[in-house]
Parts: C-alpha cells; sequence; structure tokens
C-alpha cells in the first residue's frame, strides 16, 4: 500500500515537472519566434544568400527545372548520397536487431499459404491490375523528378509498396514471391553503390567527385555541361530509388517472416 | 598519381563506404569476401589519411577538397587542417585495428551468416560517419554524417549482450534529441546567415555576435554535442551503452565515438563564434562547471562499480570532462591539451576495452572480481591493462600525462587553479580505481579459470586480438614520447591560426 502511495506520489511529481518543463520550452520558443525571420519575406539572409544564386542559376547549371531536384541531387549531392545510405544502414539495423528471434516455421507458413483467407477473386484479380499500374507510376515518379515533383525516394517507395501487396494479399504469390531479405539488403548494397559509383566517374575523368559536368559521357562542350549535370541527376535517382526499394522490402520480409499469421 | 593525391580527402571515406556498400553482396558468395573487404577498405582509408596528414604539415596550409566541383558555400566542402588531419588519422586508425580486432568475435557466431556480413557492414559505416565528422566542412553535412554515426552506435549497442536493446533504446531516444537539438541550433544559424559552409558562417556571423538567435542557437548546440559526447549532465545513456555494446565493437564506440563530437564541438565554437563576446564567455563558464562536475562524478561513480565495462564508461564520463575543461579553458595550451587528450585517451580507452573484449572472449569474465590472477595466463592482455590504465593515471612516459600536463599548464596560463585541483583530485582518484583492477589481477585468488580454457592456439588469444593491443601500447608510449614532434609539427600552426587567430 505505502509503495503504491510512494509511486503515486512520485507520478505525481513527473508530471509536474513536465508542465513546468513545457511552459519553459514554449515561453522561450515564442521569445524566440519575434527573432526569427517571417516565412516567405524577402530581404532576410535566409533568401537573399545562396538561396538566390540557386534560384538564378540551378536550371542554367543543371538542366533540372525542379530546383529542389538540383539543390539535393546536385549542389548538395553528396547530402544526399549519406541520406541514401541511412536508408541502406537502417534497413541493414533492423535485420540485425530481429536477427535474433526465432523465424517462424516454414509449416504454419505453408498451411496459411493454401488457404486464401480473403477467399475473394475479385480482390486477387483487382491488384493483378493495380501492381503493374504502381509500378509503371513508379518509374514515371522516378524519370519526371528531375522536371516537377518526384525523385528516387517516392519512386523507391511506390515500387516497394507494389511488392508489399504482393505480399499481404494471400493467394496471389505468384509472381515476386522469392525475395528473401538478404537478397533485398544485397539489392539496397548495390543500389547506393551506383550512387558512389555515378561520384566516382568523373574522378577518372580529371573531376571532383561527384562532379556530374565530368562525367565521360559524351563531347566536352560547354553546351553539354548541362545535359551530363541532368545525366548524373537521373544516374544517382536510379541508385536511390533502387535503395529505398531494397530497404523497404527488406524490412518487411524481416517483420513478415517472425510474425504468424495464425491468430 | 598527382591525380589521386588531389582527391584523398574524399578517398578517406569512399574506400570503406565501397566496402561496406558491397559487403552483403560479397557476404552473399562467402562471409569472409565481406569480412575482408572491410577490412581492407579501412586499410586504404588509413593509408589515405597518413599520406594526407604529411601532405598538409609538407605545405603548411590546409587542404579543401570542392564535392562535385562547386564552390562553397554553394556547395559541400572537406577542410583538412593540422588538427583534424590528425584526428582522422586516430579514427581510420583505430577501426581498422577494430575491424582487424572483431574477426575472432564472429567465429563465435558461425551458423548465423546474416549477423556477421550485417555486423561488418554497421563497423563499417560507424568509421565512416565519424570519418566524415571529422572531415567536413559544412554544417550540415556535419548532421548528416552524425545521423550515420548514431544509427551505427544504436545497431551495434543493440546486437551486444542480453540488455543491449535496452541500451540502445535510451540511447535512441536521448541520441535523437542531441541530434535535434544540433540541426535547431544550425537552422538559427542559417536563418540568421543563409549559410551552411562553417568558414562562411563564421565571417557571416561576425557583425552579430550578441543576437538572441545565436544565444539559443549556441545553448542548442551545447545540449546537442554535450548528448553526443555524455558531458555531465547529459551523460545518462552512456554507462549503459558502454557496457552492453557488441564486445567487439565497444573499444570503437567507447572509444572514439563520444571523442569526435567533442572536437565538433571545438571547431564550432572557436572557428565559427567569435571568442571574446561576453556570451560566449558566459557559455565557457557553463561549460567549465560541467566539466568539473562530470570529472569528479565520473571518477568517483567508476568507484563503486565491480563490472569492468561500468568502470570504464564512468571514467569516460570524467575524461570527456578533462577534454570539454581544455575548450573552455581556451588559450593555446588548453586547447592543445584538449586534442591530446581526444587522441590519446581514444588510444587508452581503445587498449581498456580491448582487453576487456579478449577477457571475454577467453573465460567470459565480466566482473573484476572475477579476474583472479589473470596475467598468468594472459600477459599481452595485463600488459596493454597496465599500460593504458597508467596512462589514465598520468604516469610521465605514457600519452596520458602530457595532455594532462598541457591542461594543467593551461589552467596555470588563466590563473584557474580549481582547474588543477580537480585535475589532481581525479588522478588521484583514478589511482584508486585502477588499482582495485589491478589488485584482483595481480594478487586476488587464484580460481577456478586456470582449468578452463575454451581457445586454442599458439597465443592467449587469437593473433587478430593481439595486434591491435600491440598496437595499441606502442602508439600510447609513442604519443608520449614524440609529444614534442606532435604540437610542433603538426597542432602548433592550426591552433594558433584557425581557432585562436
Amino acid at each position: 500500500m505505502e509503495k503504491h502511495l510512494h509511486r503515486r506520489k512520485q507520478r505525481k511529481k513527473r508530471i509536474i515537472a513536465m508542465i513546468i518543463l513545457i511552459i519553459a520550452v514554449a515561453a522561450s520558443t515564442f521569445e524566440l519566434a519575434t527573432f526569427l525571420p517571417t516565412i516567405g519575406e524577402l530581404n532576410t539572409p535566409a533568401n537573399s544568400y545562396i538561396s538566390e544564386y540557386y534560384i538564378e542559376n540551378a536550371v542554367e547549371d543543371t538542366h533540372s527545372y525542379n530546383i529542389v531536384t538540383a539543390v539535393l541531387a546536385d549542389y548538395r549531392g553528396f547530402d544526399t548520397l549519406f541520406e541514401t545510405c541511412v536508408m541502406f544502414l537502417s534497413g541493414i539495423t533492423a535485420m540485425m536487431v530481429l536477427s535474433t528471434k526465432d523465424k517462424v516455421s516454414k509449416s504454419i507458413e505453408k498451411k496459411s499459404d493454401d488457404v486464401n483467407i480473403f477467399e475473394s477473386d475479385i480482390m486477387d484479380n483487382a491488384f493483378r491490375i493495380i501492381i503493374p499500374i504502381i509500378m509503371i507510376y513508379g518509374i514515371y515518379v522516378l524519370a519526371h523528378g528531375e522536371i516537377s515533383l518526384g525523385g528516387g525516394f517516392q519512386a523507391g517507395a511506390l515500387l516497394a509498396s507494389a511488392y508489399l501487396l504482393d505480399k499481404i494479399i494471400p493467394g496471389f504469390r505468384t509472381v515476386l514471391d522469392r525475395i528473401t531479405e538478404e537478397f533485398a539488403l544485397v539489392v539496397a548494397g548495390v543500389g547506393s553503390f551506383i550512387y558512389l559509383s555515378t561520384g566516382l566517374l568523373p574522378m577518372f575523368n580529371g573531376g571532383n567527385f561527384l562532379e556530374y559536368g565530368k562525367l565521360p559521357f559524351g563531347s566536352k562542350s560547354i553546351e553539354t555541361v548541362g545535359y551530363l549535370h541532368s545525366t548524373g541527376i537521373l544516374l544517382i535517382e536510379v541508385g536511390v530509388t533502387i535503395c529505398v526499394a531494397g530497404v523497404i522490402i527488406a524490412i518487411l520480409e524481416v517483420v513478415l517472416e517472425r510474425t504468424s499469421f495464425d491468430e | 598519381m598527382s591525380n589521386f593525391l588531389n582527391h584523398l580527402p574524399v578517398l578517406v571515406i569512399i574506400f570503406p563506404l565501397a566496402a561496406t556498400l558491397l559487403c552483403p553482396l560479397l557476404g552473399h558468395f562467402s562471409r569472409d569476401f565481406s569480412k575482408r573487404a572491410v577490412i581492407f577498405g579501412l586499410f586504404l582509408s588509413m593509408v589515405c589519411a597518413f599520406i594526407q596528414l604529411i601532405q598538409v604539415i609538407k605545405n603548411g596550409e590546409p587542404i579543401h577538397y570542392f564535392i562535385g566541383g562547386w564552390m562553397p558555400p554553394i556547395g559541400i566542402e572537406f577542410v583538412i587542417d593540422g588538427l583534424n588531419g590528425l584526428i582522422i588519422v586516430l579514427v581510420s586508425t583505430i577501426s581498422w585495428m577494430t575491424s582487424l580486432f572483431s574477426s575472432p568475435f564472429e567465429l563465435l557466431e558461425r551458423g548465423n551468416e546474416l549477423r556477421s556480413v550485417g555486423y561488418y557492414t554497421i563497423l563499417c559505416f560507424l568509421a565512416v560517419g565519424l570519418l566524415g565528422m571529422s572531415s567536413t566542412g559544412d554544417a550540415f553535412n556535419l548532421y548528416v554524417f552524425m545521423e550515420i554515426t548514431a544509427l551505427s552506435g544504436y545497431g551495434l549497442i543493440a546486437i551486444g549482450e542480453e540488455k543491449g536493446p535496452i541500451a540502445a533504446f535510451r540511447y535512441l531516444m536521448t541520441g535523437t534529441i542531441g541530434a535535434s537539438m544540433y540541426l535547431l541550433g544550425v537552422g538559427f544559424l542559417y536563418a540568421l546567415t543563409g549559410t551552411l559552409n562553417m568558414a562562411d558562417l563564421a565571417v557571416r556571423l561576425a557583425d552579430s555576435h550578441d543576437s538572441p538567435l545565436i544565444i539559443a542557437s549556441i545553448a542548442c548546440l551545447i545540449i546537442g554535442f554535450g548528448i553526443k559526447m555524455a558531458l555531465f549532465p547529459l551523460h545518462g545513456w552512456q554507462p549503459a551503452a558502454h557496457s552492453y555494446a557488441h564486445p567487439a565493437a565497444d573499444p570503437m564506440i567507447a572509444g572514439i565515438m563520444i571523442k569526435i563530437p567533442a572536437y565538433a564541438m571545438l571547431r564550432f565554437f572557436f572557428c565559427i563564434f567569435d571568442k571574446s563576446s561576453p556570451i560566449i564567455e558566459t557559455f565557457f563558464t557553463a561549460i567549465s562547471i560541467m566539466a568539473i562536475c562530470g570529472i569528479l562524478y565520473g571518477s568517483l561513480k567508476a568507484l563503486r562499480y565491480d563490472t569492468y565495462n561500468k568502470i570504464l564508461a564512468f571514467s569516460s564520463i570524467g575524461q570527456v570532462g578533462y577534454i570539454a575543461m581544455g575548450f573552455a579553458i581556451g588559450n593555446f595550451y588548453g586547447l592543445i591539451g584538449a586534442v591530446l587528450h581526444i587522441v590519446s585517451h581514444a588510444f587508452m580507452k581503445v587498449g581498456l576495452f580491448y582487453t576487456s573484449a579478449a577477457l571475454k572472449y577467453k573465460y567470459d569474465i565480466h566482473k573484476i572480481s572475477e579476474l583472479g590472477q589473470v596475467y598468468r595466463k594472459m600477459p599481452v592482455t595485463s600488459l596493454t591493462m597496465v599500460v593504458c590504465a597508467l596512462s589514465m593515471v598520468g604516469l610521465p612516459p605514457f600519452a596520458g600525462f602530457f595532455s594532462k600536463w598541457y591542461l594543467a599548464l593551461g589552467a596555470i596560463e588563466k590563473g584557474q587553479y580549481i582547474f588543477v585541483a580537480v585535475l589532481i583530485v581525479s588522478s588521484l582518484l583514478g589511482v584508486i580505481y585502477f588499482f582495485r583492477i589491478f589488485e584482483n589481477m595481480f594478487m586476488g585468488e587464484f580460481n577456478a579459470i586456470g582449468t578452463d580454457n575454451p581457445v586454442k592456439g599458439k597465443f592467449e588469444v587469437p593473433w587478430q586480438l593481439i595486434i591491435p593491443m600491440c598496437m595499441v601500447i606502442v602508439a600510447i608510449v609513442a604519443l608520449g614520447l614524440f609529444n614534442s614532434f606532435i604540437i610542433n609539427k603538426v597542432l602548433k600552426v592550426t591552433v594558433l591560426e584557425v581557432f585562436l587567430g
């Protein structure tokens, strides 16, 4: 009884401390907000220094009409390389942490394989139509990232979601059933490696790391530099797509293999 | 050849990165391929790091490498000067040693190929993250590398011993707060200046050093770096994380993962902000209080534990306090002491955790009360432990003495005698807790370990464990004997021009 009381007292203390903390943080945030520049104002340093350069020169420099893509994949492509690596690393880590848990034995999985839980041919057929469309849309998002919204990360997620649909609908395990988590991670690693080797190619051609303008394709006249940049952006987006799709599939597989759907 | 030399700063990172990305693919064919790829990649990176440092010393000026060919502040640049050239050599050497050190441990996990391949991938990513953090000259790029370091740290802690996942979860929560705080701080700086390049930040901040945004930014950065380097009172995650991490990766986690944020903090405070402004002075006072409390707290806490790793972890809290104290002193000797302590403590802690891992490998010893005259069976391990411990305490021929000596010189020059007192008290406390270990090791009851010997082979432990331990001994003695060379040739120019200029 006394222990219980003690615990309640402690909880009360914690709540009071939390309230004080929230008030303090909120107060200081409001105080700070008055010094921060207004969103969208033109004369602030954040909007008038580098951003101005990007807005004025991105299209000419990179032939990428989406400035966000230009900054992400070209001006700060090195950051994106490591963001891709973060994806890959998270896949590996998830696999390592979960790999200590035992896999669900095959016999149970087989039993659930035979039984179609939904018992619905219409649903199966519907997904048969939807999945190719999703995949085509994924490729479209990948290729179109340069001009409009989109890019490697979203495309990878779309491609993986096609696989996910295929996997979570029992009775429709025909096309892509054979991807294991190991294989998915190999694919993810190779995807990031495509990104890395796109960066390495210019180094053999007299450029710096990730300097797309020095990619060894085409002639070296000034007009082609922009095209080379957009080629480089497309290449790295392909790498990102493969990596992201691989990682999502790997995490899905790791979790699915250790969950039984019998309940 | 000259082409190769131009790319050195980025090659240091590319070799291990390529190895780790291809690790699962190579592991698909044979597990040994992935292991060898990682060890080879880290070895190449170490060679590049050494050549790079020699070049920096020869040229006498920093190397700038513009990634993507974009000039800063538009693009990202790597800046290598004497100081971070030295840190990169330190990180790459220790990473290579640790990758070699890990190979017998993954033999214990035979049958689970996934884990061995994954372990090497994550270990190599940790090295990549740390190398990137120490080379970059861009504040946001530093965040990306910090993220890579932290994620691989979470992974290596979670796959460790039984309590590993809990320790990793706690670190995940605290570490995420730290990273967000850092990002928030950089965000404030970006709002003020519109740039992310560190050198450019320094130029554009010059006329606005008392803006409230800067105060908020410095506070956020101190919390961010403080959490990452386990500075008291932000150290909550550290003891559990360092005790329960994967034994083979523990040296790297405990040795250098908390040092590189300290280096980054040095870079921020002395390169970007105006040191002479009163606000920075106030913050330095706060850091010095944190440092003093941390030194005393860590040394006192280390006294009460019986678990070997816990003692080492709490001693790390104290040692990180020394580094922070060097920043707070802020004059030439103080900074030299702090940098030397980053290097020498990295080697000492790595050595001590090597011995801890070797003890776990051979006899599964976790507690110092189980050590009982283990020196008869494991002479090299015991020698490493003695050298590292004496260096930690601060006996003259070893590296630890000189870093403490410079810290004390700096404190005296600035007239802050309380630092000297704290330094002496904590060294004496260090004597107590390390001699407790020695007592058990050399004079304890000779217990059952003499009969049970699970490892066969010529040496006490496999040669992959012996070589890194010998390298640590050599490094500690060499750092002690040649410290004036390192200061005069490598650090002096950088510290005087870049940090105090």
